[in-house]
């Protein structure tokens, strides 16, 4: 594996799509994750697309790949499909619809979400660390067509857009719970059918009720290309989720990947006195604060 | 890990059903597909088979210019440093030139009427695993 690091640090393109299958794989020895860990002053934004099958994910990826080439960033995409659960095979489409062609600023991987395991593939948060580590300037992660329920992906991004189309519902369909809650943008795909304005005031309405005013909602044609620019810019723009609640998932998020990592790692070379420490944190023997305080020390690698 | 496989046409041809009922098959038979889909440059393609870090490439061509393009996409596949990839070719092969398109580096050439099964079997064979 450390010929694909040197390679890597090369900027070499075939050692980045061999590390992910690595990722893929469940092969992440230690090295492997210290080599993700190393820190990168790269800023990056991870922008999710989610929502049903078929209401343009893809597409709408595709549209926005092309404007963020225009203004040369480098955008990695992560393309996730259902995996069959009754072959374990996949037909993994995505990419069809966006037209990279052989552009160097461009990097997609399709992946397999096994069956049950939600809306997006695994180890997910490594390979957009590696994707970070290469130099991208966006990274778009695409769900598999989602139910009303996938909100995973949220600890994964900064910006997470939910995707919905006209008359995908009555208005009651917006007051469930779920997927609708972990949104920062919605977007009214398909907008050139009839129903997209009412699909889209009710969705407004439903926001406002459940004081979700800061989520902007907008109507885009990918079939006509319009409303692309003005979501396009908001984007960009938009603060990462910084909310309490936002903030608090992705860092547990982050650092449950952490965690679980260094106890990979640990488990090959064993730490005691860690594995102390997180014995008793399943125990609960002390408040949650005091042990994450000494997890957080202990991984920082200095002693309290 | 599921034998990954990229699925393309290249040039202009338009005629996609056969490569999607292929598509179908490989994916029924626990393969993980990456459909690259229609109107693909051989320079995309290569794209694509490096990105997907695929093991197998099978390219589907009913238009005539599989003389002209099939060889140059493999030989971009060399130079890309993708020599691992295995190359396949469907559609209307004349017969003359499928021991041209060998020579080219293309390991088996699939004609119309081939049974399904014939596929799956040929890519599930022993010495054919994946290359990590």
């Amino acid at each position: 594996m450390s010929e694909w690091f040197a390679r890597f640090e090369q900027h070499d393109r075939q050692a980045l799509s061999r590390i992910l299958s690595f990722i893929a794989q469940g092969k992440h020895p230690p090295e492997l994750i210290d080599f993700l860990a190393k820190p990168s002053d790269q800023p990056v934004r991870v922008i999710a697309f989610t929502g049903s099958g078929g209401v343009g994910k893809s597409s709408l990826v595709g549209q926005l790949l092309e404007l963020a080439r225009r203004e040369g960033k480098k955008v990695a995409i992560l393309a996730c499909d259902p995996e069959s659960p009754i072959s374990g095979g996949a037909l993994l489409g995505d990419r069809f619809r966006m037209n990279a062609g052989a552009d160097d600023g461009v990097f997609i991987r399709s992946l397999a979400a096994a069956s049950g395991q939600g809306a997006l593939a695994e180890h997910l948060e490594l390979m957009i660390g590696a994707l970070r580590r290469f130099g991208f300037d966006l990274i778009f992660l695409e769900t598999v067509g989602a139910g009303q329920s996938d909100v995973a992906v949220r600890v994964l991004a900064d910006v997470v857009v939910l995707l919905v189309q006209p008359e995908a519902g009555d208005d009651l369909q917006w007051e469930k719970a779920g997927v609708f809650e972990v949104a920062d943008v919605i977007v009214v795909h398909k907008a050139d059918l009839p129903g997209a304005e009412k699909t889209a005031a009710q969705v407004r309405a439903s926001l406002d009720l459940s004081k979700q005013s800061q989520v902007l909602v907008f109507r885009v044609s990918s079939y006509k290309r319009e409303g692309l620019g003005d979501l396009w810019q908001h984007l960009l723009n938009k603060p990462p989720r910084s909310g309490s609640q936002g903030l608090y998932h992705k860092m547990r998020g982050q650092l449950e990947t952490f965690v679980r990592n260094r106890l990979q790692a640990l488990w090959r070379q064993p730490d005691t006195e860690f594995q102390a420490l997180l014995e008793s944190w399943r125990r609960s023997d002390l408040p949650d604060e005091r042990i994450l305080r000494k997890v957080l020390v202990r991984l920082a690698g200095r002693s309290e | 890990m599921p034998l990954r496989i990229v699925l393309a046409k290249i040039g202009l041809d338009g005629h996609d059903r056969g490569i999607k009922v292929v598509a179908r098959a490989l994916r029924d038979a626990g393969m993980h597909v990456i459909y690259a889909g229609l109107w693909q440059t051989p320079e995309a393609v290569v794209r694509t088979v490096l990105d997907e870090d695929a093991d197998w490439l099978g390219l589907s061509l009913l238009s005539g210019a599989h003389m002209t393009l099939v060889p140059k996409l493999v030989a971009l596949l060399r130079s890309a440093g993708l020599d691992h990839v295995r190359v396949l070719v469907g559609g209307i092969i004349p017969e003359a030139d499928v021991a041209k398109l060998h020579a080219a580096g293309v390991a088996k050439v699939f004609g119309p009427g081939t049974p399904l099964d014939e596929i799956v079997t040929y890519l599930n064979q022993p010495g054919e695993a994946h290359h990590v």
